[in-house]
């Protein structure tokens, strides 16, 4: 395995997504998403009280990317996560082609690193791009006034902006094991349906399960746990943990994940 | 490709009910106690009312200033996730001693939202002296704290 290797497959595999209408369509809709959202704000009264920040949407523009990041944790960033990940090697199946790809001059598991290493930058695209266009959209359709924190405090916008920013980061960590488990299921099943459908699913399941009143260290070892571990960073005095726990249980998802396809790739009977 | 689903899928129902056998027999306390919320609400609804001061155009006070104290007690009893009533115990621009109450629903990670249940912190939204309408931050609000 050489990282020109890795290299040469993550490049032809980027150019195959930018030719695709599924690639191009989703990171079309992390762009108009919240803008559609703000201006839907903008228009009516009723205010999306049942998620946080939602009160605050009208006073402030910068609560408008904190309740995009609730909403979007619920099924948005594990589809968006997925729908690459769940399809980078199912897609070789669908169209029989493992064996035309395999017979080029790069190694199995240079195929692999390099469309994990593709299927991973995917997810941080499309997380950057719809945390930087709902944060656009809050400043140029709400504005930038200052905001209520989760502990009460007036947060200047300056500060309101670096924490919501750090928010959005947070959501890399979760993002990644969604995508490792979505790469997972794709090599498994070879199935481009199961490969979006199973982490989508298991999302959902979990987030049921983590509002069923549990043990808190059951709750922390949930996958989709770590999406609202941003809330700590709103408060004041900030808190951290739940974003070292979240960062931890999303790398050991991550790493189980990616060692266990890579593991089944290997041992793959390719070729018909 | 049948086999690997099935075999995909058994081992994500003995995962799903590890965890909710774990839940049912709570094998570990919720970490959703009076304590955890009183400490995150009182602080919280102080900042909030020197913000309000401020919006409405009153002479500045600081969250200190209102020495607020918070009880609050699980409706159905116990500790955890659910339905919670606080009474807040505080002192007023005028130092009059105040008591309201607040409806708390929190949520197992930690956030709640409060509703308040008395009448004389006024409606949703009030008038700032200048004549200016703008939200009453204690009508509603929410807030989350740290449950590890």
């Amino acid at each position: 395995m050489t990282l020109r290797g890795i290299h040469a497959v993550f490049r032809v595999e980027c150019i195959k997504l930018a030719a695709q209408a599924k690639t191009r369509l989703a990171l079309a809709a992390c762009v108009a998403g919240p803008f559609a959202f703000a201006a839907v704000i903008r228009l009516q009264s009723s205010l999306p009280e049942d998620t946080l920040f939602g009160r605050s949407v009208q006073q402030s523009g910068f609560a408008l990317p904190l309740v995009v990041l609730g909403f979007a944790a619920l099924w948005a960033l594990p589809v968006l996560t997925s729908i690459v990940g769940g399809d980078l090697f199912s897609a070789e199946d669908r169209y029989g082609t493992w064996s035309t790809v395999l017979t080029r001059s790069r190694s199995r598991s240079e195929t692999f690193a390099g469309k994990t290493l593709t299927a991973l930058g995917f997810s941080v695209l499309a997380i950057a791009v719809l945390g930087v266009s709902s944060i656009a959209a809050g400043a140029l359709v709400v504005g930038t006034q200052p905001l209520v924190g989760l502990s009460g405090v007036l947060l200047a916008a300056p500060d309101a902006l670096r924490r919501v920013a750090l928010a959005w980061t947070t959501a890399l960590a979760p993002a990644a094991a969604f995508t490792g488990l979505a790469v997972l299921v794709s090599i498994v099943t070879r199935s481009s349906v199961a490969g979006i459908a199973l982490p989508v699913g298991l999302a959902l399941v979990m987030q049921l399960f983590a509002l069923v009143d549990g043990p808190e260290p059951l709750r922390r070892l949930l996958m989709t746990s770590a999406f609202g571990s941003w809330h700590g960073l709103l408060a004041e005095p900030r808190y951290y943990a739940p974003l070292v726990h979240g960062i931890a249980v999303s790398a050991v998802y991550f790493v189980v994940c990616i060692a266990s396809a890579y593991w089944v790739m290997q041992r793959r009977d390719i070729g018909r | 490709m049948n086999w690997r689903v099935n075999r995909l899928f058994r081992v994500i129902r003995a995962g799903l009910l590890v965890v909710a056998a774990c839940a049912a027999s709570s094998c570990g306390a919720s970490p959703i106690t009076s304590g955890r919320i009183e400490a995150a609400l009182a602080p919280t609804f102080a900042h909030l009312v020197e913000v309000q001061v401020d919006w409405l155009g009153l002479p500045a006070m600081t969250a200190a200033d209102f020495a607020v104290t918070a009880s609050c007690r699980k409706l159905a009893g116990g500790a955890g996730s659910g339905e919670w009533g606080c009474t807040l115990v505080w002192k007023g621009p005028q130092r009059q001693t105040l008591t309201d109450s607040y409806d708390l629903f929190v949520s197992a990670d930690g956030c709640y939202t409060a509703t308040v249940a008395t009448e004389n912190l006024g409606g949703p939204l009030l008038k700032a002296k200048n004549g200016r309408e703008v939200r009453n931050l204690l009508y509603a609000f929410e807030g989350c704290f740290d449950t590890t």
